[in-house]
């Protein structure tokens, strides 16, 4: 190999390496910037179907923990067939959060299998998969370019899952807002094929943590939609850890 | 109980909510459901071919403290059947043979403080991880006048759970027996040999434990799977019916010891659900076996499938009379499988076939919600067997059922 073809070579791994390394540490500085102890909302959501019929469902949500390493509990509380159902997410940094469901009806929890994440989520267009958070470490970064979204130039990155993630989706496009780092929409993809699409806006300063009150996911080969605004809602909420446990989530 | 003490009863519950109603930490929920059900078939000891049923069901609960919760839900049904009470005092005990027209089906309070969890009073307590049988389940008797469709009843108990996330340990004493409600008499879901036809049966009530019921589990979440151990000794729920005479019979309770044990291990391709447990019966009057439950969860997209076995081994044979739907629906593969249509409809299926084919049973169901309160359930089960089979015996009991259900 020549010397010319050596030096070409190094630049170009190390031009990709920064590329990684630069992708990687936007959405690192993401998360960080929406770090928060605790968060607390209550969470309306509205699923348009196909054929544009709209049903409503609310839920509670809590959070305690840092981020992929947190814990939390959506209880929901309309509509009145489902009041009562929740949902204890246990996120783990190293590999797939665990998930249980406390359906009050049957008086019982039960651990939601992990294959079962591509599933969507009490009929909402959000899949279980789609509840958890995403681990920086868990997922590789390449810048793509840039763009702009809702007249805001933001970041164009591609994530796909470490080999040992479970994911339903083999690619992620991330778009990242340059001012405030805020993600405003992540289009996943299964083997290049669009499944779901998540936008968030309505983008708001709270606590000195920039926040999307409004997220909209949508599924393209169903043709449905679902909105879920975010009202009531705190960070930082004195919470305790002995609220996240399933005995916690049968006895609420 | 005497008149006065229901009126009391009454009284208290009655001042117990309304005090409550204005309160800003309160949560209730409940529906109206009225079904009906069809028969194709007459059986030997029931010619009707229909039921009708209306149930109404409240909850609520009522947080006075962070640490204090007081929960309670009140039953009010009828049918045309007969298989409900007629009689409107408020039962509290779930100890009747029909089913009571006015029941308050739990009322408890619970405290929590740091890692510790009390529960007093009538509540439901489930135990096991299993979807299609749950051998260790012993706090949790069962409504079986509809043998296929059984409804869970609460228990008089305390329970307290020490849950430090990864571990809980939970102990549960319960110092007033609660039985399963056994098939009425006249009923098709009683099945009577045919040396019996025509002969008209005393029933000389039933003899209920003195002695309370004790029982501990530990669960041990891991990483990538969860495991529990459990023990009871207490009474089985389901009795024994001792001949008295020819025609005069009467219930008991045997006593029960049980060692149990089931863990989740949830796999890439599957979840592998697993639940088993050894039954010993100190005053000799039941059989001894080991019941087991090993099933396999699948989730394709909208589609959920769970297929398992439920098996048993009899270790120690009493001669008698029981009625054991748990060794009726073992030695037999049982799957269910689950299709989301949308966020209103889903349709489900049912099945348990005795692996010696001598009963099976197939059920699906059609549910549906319209607007915001209302569903709609419509299903058929299709019940074959033998009549020596516990399953097949219900060979008559087909039926086509359609419900209609308001939430609120």
């Amino acid at each position: 190999m020549s010397r010319a073809w050596l030096v070409a070579g190094c630049w170009w791994l190390a031009v990709g390496a920064l590329h990684g390394q630069d992708a990687r540490q936007i959405v690192a500085e993401s998360q960080t910037r929406g770090q928060s102890k605790s968060q607390q909302y209550d969470g309306t959501l509205e699923v348009i179907g196909s054929t544009n019929k709209i049903s409503l469902k609310r839920w509670v949500y809590q959070r305690i923990g840092s981020y992929g390493a947190s814990k939390s509990i959506l209880r929901f509380t309309a509509p009145a067939e489902v009041k009562g159902v929740a949902l204890l997410i246990v996120n783990h940094t190293d590999r797939a959060s665990d998930q249980w469901m406390w359906t009050p009806a049957l008086e019982r929890d039960r651990r939601i299998a992990l294959q079962d994440r591509s599933t969507r989520f009490f009929g909402t267009d959000f899949s279980f998969e789609d509840l958890e958070e995403r681990d920086v470490n868990q997922f590789d970064y390449k810048l793509e370019g840039e763009d702009t979204f809702d007249g805001q130039p933001c970041w164009k990155i591609e994530s796909k899952p470490r080999q040992g993630k479970s994911s339903q989706y083999t690619s992620s496009l991330l778009l990242i807002r340059k001012d405030n780092y805020v993600v405003v929409e992540i289009s996943n993809y299964a083997k290049d094929k669009l499944v779901r699409r998540i936008h968030y806006s309505d983008v708001q300063k709270q606590d000195d943590i920039w926040v999307a009150r409004t997220t909209e996911v949508s599924d393209p080969n169903k043709g449905s939609r679902t909105v879920l605004k975010l009202e009531k809602l705190q960070f930082n909420v004195p919470l305790k850890e002995e609220s996240f446990t399933l005995e916690a989530l049968r006895r609420e | 109980m005497s008149r006065c003490g229901v009126n009391s009863c009454l009284c208290c519950g009655a001042f117990f909510w309304l005090s409550f109603l204005s309160a800003q930490d309160f949560q209730q929920r409940g529906f109206i459901e009225t079904g009906l059900t069809v028969y194709p078939q007459t059986a030997p000891n029931d010619s009707s071919h229909a039921v009708g049923d209306a149930l109404l069901r409240y909850q609520a609960s009522y947080k006075v403290r962070p640490w204090l919760r007081i929960s309670g839900a009140l039953d009010a049904r009828y049918d045309t059947h007969q298989q409900v009470e007629r009689s409107l005092a408020l039962d509290w005990q779930d100890r009747s043979l029909r089913r009571p027209l006015l029941a308050l089906r739990e009322l408890n309070a619970t405290l929590s403080k740091g890692k510790l969890t009390a529960e007093l009073g009538k509540q439901f307590i489930r135990w096991g991880k299993a979807d299609i049988l749950n051998p260790t389940d012993r706090f949790a008797p069962k409504d079986f006048l509809s043998v296929t469709d059984p409804d869970f009843l609460a228990v008089t108990a305390a329970r307290v759970v020490y849950d430090t996330g990864s571990d809980s340990f939970d102990a549960v004493w319960q110092p007033r027996f609660t039985p399963s409600r056994t098939p009425l008499l006249d009923q098709r879901w009683t099945v009577l040999p045919e040396s019996l036809e025509g002969v008209t049966l005393r029933d000389l009530g039933s003899i209920f434990p003195g002695r309370s019921s004790f029982g501990a589990r530990w669960n041990h979440i891991g990483k990538g799977y969860e495991v529990s151990a459990s023990f009871y000794d207490g009474f089985n729920s389901l009795p024994i019916f001792q001949a008295v005479s020819e025609t005069d019979f009467r219930r008991l309770y045997p006593s029960l010891r049980l060692y149990g044990a089931d863990a989740a291990v949830p796999l890439p391709w599957f979840t592998v659900k697993a639940e088993a447990a050894y039954y010993t019966s100190p005053d000799k009057q039941q059989d001894e076996y080991l019941i087991y439950v090993i099933q396999f969860e699948r989730q394709i997209k909208e589609l959920a499938m769970v297929v398992g076995y439920a098996g048993d081994a009899v270790t120690s044979y009493t001669p008698g009379l029981q009625f054991s739907p748990e060794l009726g629906f073992a030695r037999a593969v049982l799957a269910r499988a689950q299709y989301t249509i949308d966020s209103t409809r889903s349709v489900s299926t049912d099945v348990a076939v005795r692996q010696n084919g001598a009963g099976s049973l197939l059920r699906s169901v059609y549910s549906q919600s319209v607007g915001q309160h209302w569903r709609v359930t419509t299903g058929l089960a299709w019940l074959r067997g033998v009549s020596s089979d516990f399953l097949g015996q219900y060979h008559r009991n087909s039926y086509a059922l359609l419900a209609l259900r308001y939430s609120f």
